[in-house]
């Protein structure tokens, strides 16, 4: 079993869980994922079949992630809940500030 | 043209991967397993890649989700004993297994402890653990079937002091201080590494 370190109250997921949460706003099967967080992290991200296995088990448990009602696709495919929206969300949200913080003091610097 | 070769590689998991990673070099692509059988046929040299990963810790409805994962993925998955074993009515305690998982039958887990995975050689990394917590789970549960071993020889060293026992006991805990020893490598680059 994988362990993730990702808190809830605390926030701050790992990049691996919210790569995976955004990927599933549409459902995806297994390969699928692995290109998407291949494509939006230009490759700096690179998820091994047996990670994301364990992070797709964990996750469900966590029940931010479902697998999809059978669609016709052979292939199993996940999207995310309305718990992993709410996690998501809220993880944009602390992301958003912290940036913000770093654009006042890293960016202040730059121009000012 | 079929090439058929005869081995054991037992717990010996990198010897087994360098080695199948070698035949694909040459241009042998695997088709087949036996207990100790490995079928090939020709392939062009480089074209496919191997990993060798033990899965005896997984419960069977897991193991079998396991492997339609990685068939979904795209690679070939073949599945390989870790025991020569030929009796038919096997029984295992596994006391290191996952839930679901610790008695061990034909019919279920046992001699199915390995999978061989095969990818399409395309020039991007092939590794099945890319992160850090998930390659500790991995090597401790590499790691627990060897202290299982370990334990029982180490209490029979005391009560019963042989050379034979002895030496058994010190070839046992080899396995454990080289996973170990890996487990405790990334947990210090954990520690340094922040994501």
């Amino acid at each position: 079993m994988t362990a993730l370190r990702d808190n809830v109250k605390g926030g701050a997921l790992t990049e691996v869980t919210f790569c995976i949460l955004l990927s599933l706003y549409t459902p995806r099967h297994g390969y699928a994922i692995m290109q998407f967080i291949d494509e939006i992290t230009h490759g700096r991200l690179m998820l091994g079949a047996g990670t994301l296995y364990g992070a797709l088990t964990t996750l469900q448990k966590k029940g931010w992630i479902v697998p999809c009602k059978k669609t016709g696709e052979r292939k199993k495919e996940y999207e995310i809940t309305a718990l992993g929206k709410e996690v998501a969300e809220k993880e944009l949200l602390r992301l958003r500030e912290l940036s913000h913080i770093a654009d006042r003091i890293i960016g202040g610097e730059h121009h000012g | 043209m079929v090439k058929r070769c005869y081995r054991f590689y037992g717990g010996l998991l990198k010897s087994q991967e360098k080695w199948l990673n070698k035949m694909a070099m040459k241009g042998f692509r695997l088709k087949r397993v036996g207990k100790l059988l490995y079928e090939f046929e020709q392939c062009s040299p480089g074209q496919y890649e191997y990993r060798v990963e033990f899965i005896g810790q997984k419960s069977p409805s897991d193991s079998s989700s396991y492997r339609s994962f990685l068939e979904d993925i795209g690679y070939t998955v073949f599945c390989k004993n870790v025991n020569l074993n030929y009796s038919l009515g096997k029984v295992r305690y596994r006391p290191w297994a996952e839930k679901g998982a610790r008695i061990s039958t034909n019919t279920t887990t046992f001699n199915r402890e390995i999978l061989i995975v095969e990818k399409k050689h395309d020039g991007k990394p092939f590794d099945l653990h890319t992160s850090y917590e998930d390659q500790i789970a991995y090597y401790g549960s590499l790691r627990n079937p060897w202290l299982f071993i370990f334990l029982p020889l180490l209490v029979l060293v005391i009560f019963n002091t042989t050379y034979l026992n002895g030496a058994l006991a010190i070839l046992s805990l080899f396995p454990i201080v080289m996973y170990q020893t890996q487990i405790y490598r990334i947990k210090k680059k954990l520690r340094i590494k922040e994501w």
